[in-house]
């Protein structure tokens, strides 16, 4: 046996998972199409282009004959081998001149329509073979990689040079795309060969391989090393066949029995690329295709995984710086407006008490106030707030100004922006998905307006919640009676003092009537002790307000209200994070799939990049 | 007849059609001897050591790599080592992965020197044969210049992959070899190890004697031609040698290919060989050499060991010379179309950097500072210029001001001065950060619109930790006093400078201070100091901040205080107040340079004058007098 692998010894070939495999193409194709508009998911989603035409045409075209394609250096025999597969002189081969072959040769049997190939892209002449081995595929002899100028614009480019218009690279690549299988040749000479390697790379992801060392009779046996070569390209080899092809052509036009060598690689070509081999083939390359772009996608992707994941958590750190220096802010003006909250809890509650002379006495105290205006109460939403209005309307209409008041100065908001920034663009993340430091100003009004909207409803509902609270423990009847019995008290004490002036100092001791200085005095009293109750009041108001303004303000990271303005960045990050880990998913699913399909006797893959 | 000769080493088997008379052998004693081009040797050293102080340069510029070009393998590894050294004749194998060198090499040296093996790209190293005593003669790292020299210890040296970057030698121990004669076997031209492409390129930039190994699959392919092509074009004399030819059928194939050959790479080969393929001699490491006499220029069928030893060693070394030094003068591919490169870079940077100064250009707008700051820095230098009675008089009035500061301040309509000062500083610092980010802004938009800054800044930009540069904006503002000593003892110079112009102002100074307000301070930072010399006065302050000028934009003083003033005055208190303001606007400058764009500027405004380089200049003069000297 001429081959370095005994086939018997490789398991059957396991059928592709055809539902599993559709639902990861249907995947696939959402996912590349629903990538946020970032430069690598638009990588990822020109790579997809390029591949879904061939994976959507291996769903299709199940059960049409493989095209296989004969590559190589030149003077490997690639077009010897043609012939002795096509079993007659279909191609011009020898050793004449370099390159041979020019135009790529089809060589098909006569009942395999071959319409679907694009021949006129190609540049290909059709031949028709009536041989065995070429009755259930379609072969085409290739033009060499390795004679057409390295760069498009030598360096001894004379248009005299033959070679300057030698386009056998540029054919091969507009031939290898109508190719299911490569059928690639190489020669002791040959095997390293730096450009075809590099072509044959370019076009092996999703295309099983066969491998054949020609001029066995006269080359050393290279099968080892080139298998060695081949593996640290990233391909998997089974096997590599050894045929002498100018032998296996003369044998074949003779009518002769092939040699060994050229029979190994006849029986493979006839039970492995022919019937329902041709349609396991054709899935197993879909399935390693779709393989080969998602761990490209996940190569091109990997780079910004961290970077990502480093905006996300810029994001959350610039959020709590912002709400840090919130916090404060409305910590300090909700303390510092003493005077505001006494009026909002002590009015309300002045106002309910009714029906005594405490009460009365502080109706008249209100009511004398009410006739010098009102300081005014300090500007903003919380000073707005504490005047009494109902948040609906002290929010207004937003705007920077109705920000600065709140107590986060501009240059803050830009400095966290600008920040993340950094983070987005180290993500190559950009225009139009985040904005700039500076707002732009169309935008302002909106995100301010939503800032100071849910500092309204989050503040609103805080003082409400926390003025509710002291006017019911203000407000209670009891308390009412207690300083209506304290201030009854010392009037009761002024008229109990008055009668004892009169009927016993005057009536009964017969000291002359006080007159109404006494009474003079004691109303001065009263008022006092009136004032001093009424302080006692406010004080009980003020007790316990600035712990109370600190829990209230301690709630402020779950009110999210700078979410506005840092929203770009943080949907940004999760755009991007949500779809990364798709990607993941996706293409573990993928390697999973192709895992799944078993290995093939003699056909090689190209499993993961060169390393 | 087929003849057996010892002519370069022992072993060599050379089959010759017929007895024919070669070359004159020249008889060579070792002795040196000085041609024609060693009047070069003073150019050639100057020239590249222009060269290599430009080459930094050129990389920074993002002009093509000079060592990836034939002319700088010319110039560095053909013309620098050998123009001032003895002339030895460099003759090396060169071909395509498994075109059996090592088998020429070897049976050329009469030697085993590099192992012949069946895998292809197995050379990594190439091997040099010298005449005995010549390792101790020659510098051979100068001479084979990114190589290592290391002797010679079995033919598996070249094989090795764990050394790299070295050059096996040795000598010849049989005696034989011509005492000027280096005979080299080289790695590969077309592997997938691109390393061997590069070692091959040195070897052959070295070497006046290619000697070209084809074969019937390899001698029309593209990286053999390129390789064939800049050997033919730096003058080197070819001999080819058509390997595994299926002699004598293919006999009358050779003429076509080697018509293709020299067609495509210009060589002009001074002798064709062939040699039949015989896999058994080959594995027992013997070859048969056929001169190809039909396709000899001379006709002559000498064998190639004593064709090489044969030939005229001073001529073919100045032809190689010569070649050399055409393919470094050439104005279309030589050392010229890189100056030029470095000329055009430099213009495209000149234009980022004006560029950059269109676009990074912040108005900062600071807030008003607190009027007594600048007050008390005039009034303590006044204090010993004043009368006894102006004292008096100007203390009473300062009594009753704090008091009704202090009063204002009890009954809460006023703040504390610490307070105002705590005002203007939160205030202030927001509008440093501001600028701060707009700045940045402009800069990452700079970067995006145009590649050169793109590919300078960029990096620094997305990379650095942005945070950071905020933290030491706020570090520097915390630092800085609201009266630093710079600023005192500029005020300082100011006022004594004006007292001594004006002795007459003191005066009016004093009545222009007691009234008037501070306007809002604005200005521009902008990049490479456009604006430094539009405000002389605080130049002082800030004349350390070299890469940065601070532009005051509009009026700094109070109108008050300038209606008041008379025209000498003004522009002395505009001065005073865009001092103070400048030194505040200093920081950002500062975070600017230091923290987030580094030596960048610096950088920028080096590539953007490197148009100007003496060593430029002084290369094209060069350039002119190799031309004059090598005819």
């Amino acid at each position: 046996m001429d081959s370095t692998t005994d086939a018997s010894t490789h398991p059957h070939p396991v059928e592709p998972d055809f539902v599993a495999f559709d639902l990861l193409v249907d995947a696939l194709a959402r996912w590349s199409a629903r990538g946020p508009q970032w430069p690598p998911a638009r990588r990822v989603k020109s790579e997809w282009e390029a591949v879904a035409p061939r994976l959507d045409r291996a769903r299709r075209e199940l059960s049409r004959v493989l095209v296989v394609g004969v590559i190589g250096g030149t003077g490997t025999g690639k077009s010897t081998l043609v012939n002795a597969l096509a079993g007659g002189e279909v191609t011009a081969a020898g050793d004449v001149a370099r390159p041979t072959t020019v135009n790529p040769i089809v060589v098909a049997a006569r009942d395999v329509d071959v319409s679907w190939l694009p021949l006129d892209v190609m540049q290909a002449r059709l031949v028709r073979s009536d041989s065995p081995a070429v009755a259930n595929i379609v072969l085409v002899d290739c033009p060499d990689p390795d004679t057409q100028d390295l760069v498009a614009s030598p360096a001894h480019g004379e248009a005299t040079r033959s070679s300057a218009g030698n386009h056998n690279r540029d054919l091969l690549e507009a031939v290898l795309p109508a190719c299911d299988v490569l059928l690639l040749v190489s020669t002791a000479q040959k095997y390293r060969s730096w450009i075809v390697a590099r072509e044959v790379a370019a076009f092996a992801p999703g295309r099983p391989l066969l491998f054949v060392q020609t001029h066995a009779t006269r080359d050393p046996d290279i099968r080892g090393d080139w298998r060695g070569e081949l593996e640290s390209q990233g391909f998997e080899v089974p096997r590599i066949f050894r045929i002498d092809g100018v032998e296996a052509a003369a044998r074949a036009a003779a009518g002769l029995e092939p040699d060994a060598g050229f029979r190994e690689l006849l029986d493979a070509i006839a039970g492995e690329l022919a019937g329902r081999a041709a349609r396991r083939v054709r899935r197993t390359g879909a399935v390693d295709l779709a393989a080969w772009f998602t761990r490209q996608a996940r190569a091109e992707l990997s780079p910004f995984k961290e970077p990502a994941a480093a905006l996300a958590g810029g994001v959350v750190a610039e959020r709590k710086r912002l709400e840090a220096i919130l916090a404060c802010e409305v910590g300090g003006k909700l303390r510092s407006n003493r005077s505001a909250w006494q009026r909002l809890i002590g009015d309300d509650v002045v106002a309910r008490w009714h029906g005594g002379p405490f009460a009365t006495f502080l109706h008249v105290i209100a009511a004398l106030g009410s006739l010098w205006s009102r300081v005014r109460p300090g500007g903003g939403l919380i000073g707005r707030l504490l005047a009494g209005q109902p948040a609906s309307a002290a929010v207004g209409n937003g705007g920077w100004q109705a920000v600065e008041d709140l107590g986060l100065a501009v240059g803050e908001v830009e400095q966290s922006r600008s920040v993340l920034v950094g983070f987005a663009s180290r993500a190559a993340i950009g225009d139009p998905l985040v904005g700039r430091a500076r707002l732009d100003t169309s935008c302002v009004p909106a995100i301010t307006a939503a800032v100071i909207d849910r500092a309204g409803h989050w503040l609103g509902s805080g003082i409400d919640r926390l003025v509710a609270d002291r006017r019911t423990r203000i407000g209670r009847p009891l308390l009412h009676w207690v300083f209506e019995g304290l201030f009854v008290a010392l009037f009761a004490t002024v008229l109990v003092r008055a009668g004892w002036n009169f009927f016993h100092g005057n009536l009964w001791e017969g000291r002359p009537v006080s007159g109404i200085g006494f009474l003079e005095e004691a109303l001065v009293w009263v008022v006092l002790w009136g004032l001093f109750l009424r302080w006692v009041i406010f004080a009980l108001v003020r007790l316990g307000l600035d712990r109370d303004i600190e829990s209230l303000v301690g709630g402020l990271p779950s009110a999210r209200l700078v979410d506005p303005l840092l929203a770009d960045f943080a949907d940004a990050a999760d755009a991007t994070t949500v779809w990364l880990n798709e990607g993941e998913r996706l293409g573990a699913d993928a390697d999973r799939l192709a895992a799944a399909g078993g290995e093939t006797p003699s056909l090689g893959r190209l499993r993961r990049p060169p390393g | 007849m087929a003849t057996a000769m010892n002519v370069v080493g022992i072993g060599v088997v050379v089959q010759q059609d017929a007895q024919r008379s070669c070359h004159k052998k020249m008889v060579f004693e070792g002795m040196p001897i000085a041609p024609s081009f060693a009047a070069w040797a003073v150019s050639v050293a100057d020239l590249c050591e222009q060269v290599d102080r430009l080459a930094p340069l050129a990389m920074t510029l993002g002009a093509a790599d000079p060592r990836a070009t034939d002319w700088h393998g010319s110039l560095f590894g053909k013309l620098k080592p050998q123009v001032a050294r003895e002339p030895l004749l460099v003759a090396a194998v060169c071909g395509g992965t498994n075109t059996g060198k090592s088998l020429i090499t070897n049976t050329l040296v009469g030697a085993a020197i590099s192992r012949s093996v069946p895998e292809a790209a197995r050379t990594l190293h190439p091997v040099a044969s010298l005449a005995a005593g010549v390792a101790g003669r020659i510098d051979l790292a100068a001479l084979f210049p990114g190589f290592q020299p290391v002797p010679w210890r079995s033919e598996e040296d070249a094989l090795d992959a764990a050394a790299n970057d070295v050059l096996v030698w040795r000598e010849d121990p049989g005696g034989t070899q011509p005492a000027r004669l280096v005979v080299l076997d080289t790695p590969d031209i077309d592997g997938t190890l691109r390393e061997n492409w590069h070692r091959a390129e040195l070897v052959r930039d070295a070497a006046d004697v290619i000697v070209a190994v084809l074969t019937q699959q390899k001698y029309n392919d593209a990286a053999v031609r390129d390789f064939f092509s800049d050997a033919a074009a730096a003058g080197k004399t070819v001999i080819i040698v058509f390997n595994m030819v299926d002699w004598p059928r293919q006999r009358e194939r050779l003429a076509g290919w080697l018509g293709t050959f020299t067609a495509e790479t210009g060589v002009a080969p001074t002798a064709v060989y062939a040699a039949p393929h015989d896999f058994a001699a080959a594995e027992a490491g013997r070859i048969t050499l056929h001169p190809v006499a039909e396709l000899t220029p001379d006709g002559g069928a000498a064998g190639l060991g004593e064709r090489l030893a044969g030939c005229d060693f001073d001529r073919i070394k100045r032809h190689a010379m010569s070649g050399a030094m055409r393919v470094v003068l050439d104005p279309g591919r030589g050392l010229a179309t890189w100056l030029n490169d470095i000329d055009r870079a430099a213009a495209g940077w000149r234009d980022s950097q004006q560029f950059l100064k269109r676009e990074g250009q912040v108005r900062v707008e600071l807030p008003a500072a607190p009027r007594q700051i600048v007050w008390d820095e005039i009034w303590s230098w006044l204090e010993p210029r004043r009368s006894g009675v102006d004292l008096f008089v100007s203390g009473g009035y300062r009594f009753i001001g704090r008091g009704i500061s202090w009063t204002a301040q009890r009954i809460g309509i006023g703040r504390t001065a610490e307070e105002r000062q705590e005002d203007f500083a939160t205030t202030e610092l927001e509008a440093l950060k501001r600028a701060l980010a707009d700045f940045i802004d402009r800069l990452d938009d700079a970067c995006r619109r145009d590649e050169r800054l793109g590919a300078k800044l960029g990096p620094r930009l997305a990379s650095a930790d942005r945070a950071a540069w905020y933290t030491d904006l706020e570090r520097r503002h915390a630092a800085l006093p609201l009266v630093s000593h710079d600023y005192r003892k500029f005020v300082r110079d100011e006022l004594d400078r004006f007292a001594a112009e004006n002795p007459g102002m003191v005066k009016a100074v004093l009545t222009g201070l007691t009234v008037g307000s501070v306007a809002r301070p604005v200005m521009t930072l902008a990049l490479f100091g456009a604006g430094a010399a539009a405000v002389p006065a605080a130049a002082g302050v800030l004349h350390h901040v070299v890469d940065f000028g601070v532009t005051v934009a509009a009026p700094l003083a109070g109108e008050g205080a300038v209606a008041v003033a008379s025209k000498g005055i003004r522009p002395l208190i505009e001065r005073l107040f865009a001092g103070w303001s400048a030194e505040r606007g200093k920081i950002l400058a500062e975070t600017l340079h230091d923290v987030v764009l580094g030596d960048g500027l610096e950088e920028i405004a080096r590539l953007a004058d490197s148009g100007s380089r003496p060593e430029l200049v002084r290369a094209r003069q060069l350039l002119v007098e190799c031309s004059r000297e090598a005819g």
